[in-house]
């Protein structure tokens, strides 16, 4: 994987400086272990600072909305669910894809360092390096290997789309495998089949920590509204507390709004600072669209969403004849 | 709980009636819920009727909203595919509801306490059948516990 | 102030006879994390932690909070004030520098002509039991904002791990009071005295951050106008709110109505800087539309205007916003930025 990191700078370094871009938004190293943080790169001395690594997590599609990139030429560094996020975007008329220059990156799983950092707890990692399939941490009288594919991060254990469906150069030129993978269709099948007592003590259990800072929502690159749901007054939606019904309605609606267009990035999860993992459900909201409307987000910026179309002929199941 | 506590909650549920909020679109439900009523079909007095200019109006919100607020049931009504006034309103409506409806379920919320259902202008006695088959699933289901707010 | 020893196989003891007279609120651990929470048997407490996910200014001013409930009727309003804040209650185990928040949240809570009663009255009926930091982590910066990892500021009673045995110190009256009533408790040595000395030297060595804060708020107000400066971390920044709702000195708030046709009640709910909603005003205007005022806000108003009106650095160093931050901003970064500015 940090082999891609020197074709990467490469390509960065010469869209700089034959001007095809006036940005480039990748990922620069942390400043503490298991970390990166995005960077913004505009000139070829900066490009240095641009890393390709198992920390690579964020998705960096968000930051193509925000105002001061606007009206420019973005090249943006992009993994296989970072891609199809952007597709989203661009299939919903928010990213115009003539000024995004995408560069992909093929991803063979990025590491969890919450899970990580578990293992460890409550000793403190102060360096941790990847070596072929090994991460090995280090702290105050410790060092640790772990093997890589036990502490790969839920969304890519789900993932099916690790390289890039769309981009305008693919790093490497091959696409790659994902490191392991977890059977997610057959997790999901299996919480389908239990009843809804069981599924709403999961789903309480799990969201009964939420402390509503929208964090998932900030993070999420599909969530670009300019006016949230939640911030709305006139009428206020969503109750602001705590209680497990505001919990409770803010993140079924979230889900609403994101069906027919998540793509399973993880980016909620990660953002979150009580460790929420919403893969279940978002694996879900990706099945739902499928099942109903042979629909997948993020593959085809041609193809209308979801849910901004409609057939004659779409199942209607549900509808009670009265009989 | 003391058994005297029982028994009175006991009654409580014998004597509960589900309370159902019932959307419908101005122009086919409604009219045939009208119908109904001009043609004095019998159907269970447990709804409340809000009108819509059509199913396409009903923002989600709404019906969470309602069994947040402690609504035991929402019916949501409309015109048949094809006929709504507004063209194609009750399509738009028909994939948002089947979203909804395939989260809340997923989640652990009841099947049967959102419904969905076409009646047309002249179809008073299928309305009527539609609110009794409502009401039936949600008396089954008893009185809304889970997302309500208190 | 007479030094003791507590076993720490008699900890659950000592929690046992605690919880006889008050509600005990200590770190459990919770999932991947530890957090404060109300202590029902003493086998819950886990001090072997650095520190909380959730800070404990929780205890004192709590994410959502019913101010009061009202009910309408024909006869007009009927207002019914919510009185939670009765109980007696231990804090035991909170580190030095999330005491030391609650002396900054008491400038603001308590401070002059409004005392927030709320507030307050947790505050009086609460005794703080630290737990001294023996191993500072690499992102705790205390010593920077007039801290230390063995600072007692705040406590009544102190607790220093010593391996097998915590040192035990009271600090004042009330803390004299509830050793008195403990019973496992033994004799400090001249030994343990010294065994805790040398952790402070060593814990204080663990803090690698030295960062100059004393006389930044000149430079920040030189920056004030200085977009550029400003611009470098906001465009980093996705203003998820997670620094400020796990930052133990972070106190503002919104007050909410929720209303029913009969009636309602009155809710002050966390509220973020970080938010677009914060500013918006109603007709529509926002003087901190973009990142760059927001994040800019927030660190002026915790190390320039802070300093310069109360004296005060309004943060404690503890490093939270840090390891939290879903994009790793780091203030460590910032401060040492604004820092390097010529001038001021």
């Amino acid at each position: 994987m940090e082999n891609l990191q020197g074709s990467m700078r490469e390509i960065v370094k010469n869209l700089l400086n034959e001007q095809q871009v006036d940005l480039v938004i990748g990922y620069e190293n942390g400043t503490i272990p298991l970390r990166t943080s995005p960077c913004f790169v505009t000139k070829e001395a900066e490009v240095q600072k641009l890393v390709w690594n198992s920390w690579c997590d964020l998705d960096l599609t968000k930051f193509l909305f925000k105002p001061e990139n606007q009206n420019k030429k973005v090249g943006i560094i992009v993994k296989g669910c970072d891609a199809r996020a952007l597709v989203v975007c661009i299939a919903e008329k928010q990213i115009e894809r003539n000024k995004t220059f995408i560069i992909g990156m093929p991803c063979p799983g990025i590491l969890d360092r919450k899970k990580i950092e578990a293992a460890i707890a409550p000793k403190e990692i102060l360096e941790a390096e990847v070596i072929e399939d090994q991460v090995i941490v280090k702290g105050k009288d410790f060092e640790q290997t772990l093997p890589k594919k036990d502490y790969l991060q839920t969304s890519c254990l789900a993932c099916h789309y690790n390289n890039p469906p769309i981009y305008d150069v693919l790093v490497g030129g091959e696409p790659i495998e994902l490191l392991t993978t977890e059977d997610w269709d057959a997790k999901l099948s299996e919480f389908e089949a239990k009843s809804p007592e069981e599924r709403w003590a999961y789903f309480t259990t799990l969201l009964r920590d939420c402390i509503k800072c929208y964090a998932c929502r900030n993070a999420c690159p599909l969530c670009y509204c300019k006016e949230c749901f939640v911030d709305q007054t006139q009428p206020q939606w969503v109750g602001k507390t705590i209680d497990l019904s505001d919990i409770m309605f803010y993140h079924i609606m979230r889900a609403f709004h994101v069906a027919g267009r998540c793509i399973g990035c993880g980016a909620c999860t990660r953002a979150c600072p009580m460790n929420i993992d919403l893969r279940l459900l978002s694996k879900k909201l990706e099945r739902i669209v499928k099942e109903r409307y042979n629909f997948e987000a993020g593959l085809n910026p041609e193809e209308p969403p979801a849910m901004g179309t409609h057939k004659v002929d779409d199942p209607q199941e549900f509808v009670t004849e009265g009989n | 709980m003391t058994t005297a506590e029982k028994d009175s909650q006991g009654e409580e549920l014998k004597t509960w009636e589900p309370r159902i909020l019932a959307f419908l679109c101005n122009w086919c439900s409604y009219a045939g819920a009208d119908l109904a009523g001009i043609s004095r079909i019998q159907y269970p007095p447990n709804i409340r009727v809000v009108r819509v200019p059509c199913s396409g109006r009903i923002n989600p919100f709404y019906l969470i909203k309602s069994l947040q607020a402690g609504w035991d049931g929402v019916l949501v009504s409309g015109c048949h595919p094809g006929d709504c006034h507004y063209i194609s309103g009750n399509l738009v409506a028909r994939r948002r509801f089947a979203i909804l409806k395939d989260i809340i379920e997923f989640m652990g919320i009841d099947p049967g306490r959102l419904n969905f259902s076409w009646v047309s202008a002249a179809e008073g006695e299928k309305f009527s059948k539609v609110v009794k088959e409502v009401v039936e699933k949600v008396k089954k289901l008893g009185p809304i516990e889970k997302l309500i707010k208190v | 102030m007479k030094e003791k020893i507590l076993l720490k196989e008699q900890l659950s003891k000592l929690v046992e006879e605690l919880m006889n007279k008050y509600t005990v609120f200590a770190p459990i651990k919770k999932n991947e994390f530890y957090i404060f929470d109300k202590i029902t048997s003493p086998e819950m407490i886990d001090l072997e932690y650095s520190n909380t996910k959730i800070p404990p200014k929780e205890l004192f001013f709590p994410p959502a909070e019913t101010l009061f409930t009202y009910t309408k009727s024909g006869e007009g309003i009927e207002i019914v004030e919510t009185n939670n804040s009765d109980e007696n209650r231990v804090i035991l185990g909170i580190r030095p520098c999330d005491v030391l928040s609650f002396l900054l949240l008491d400038k603001f809570f308590n401070s002059g002509k409004f005392q927030d009663p709320y507030y307050q009255k947790r505050r009086e009926n609460t005794i703080l039991i630290g737990l001294l930091c023996n191993e500072p982590q690499s992102t705790c910066f205390c010593t920077s904002t007039r801290g230390s990892p063995f600072s007692e500021v705040g406590m009544d009673i102190s607790l220093t791990d010593l391996g097998e045995k915590y040192l035990v110190k009271s600090l004042n009256i009330k803390g004299d009071q509830i050793l008195e009533q403990i019973s496992v408790l033994e004799h400090a040595s001249e030994r343990d005295i010294f065994d805790a000395t040398q952790l402070t030297k060593e814990a204080l060595a663990m803090i690698k951050n030295e960062i100059q804060i004393e006389d930044l708020y000149n430079k920040f107000e030189k920056l004030f106008n200085n977009d550029a400066f400003w611009l470098q971390f906001s465009q980093k920044c996705i203003g998820c709110g997670s620094c400020s709702y796990l930052c133990p000195t972070c106190h503002c708030f919104d007050v909410v109505d929720e209303e029913t046709p009969s009636g309602g009640k009155r809710i002050r709910l966390w509220d973020t800087c970080q938010f677009p909603l914060f500013t918006l005003q109603g007709s529509g205007y926002n003087p901190r539309s973009g990142g760059k005022e927001r994040i800019r806000q927030r660190v002026m108003h915790k190390f320039s205007y802070y300093p310069k009106l109360l004296s005060e650095i309004g943060c404690v160093g503890c490093g939270r916003c840090i390891r939290n931050c879903s994009v790793n901003q780091d203030i460590r970064i910032i401060l040492n930025a604004a820092q390097e500015i010529e001038g001021g």
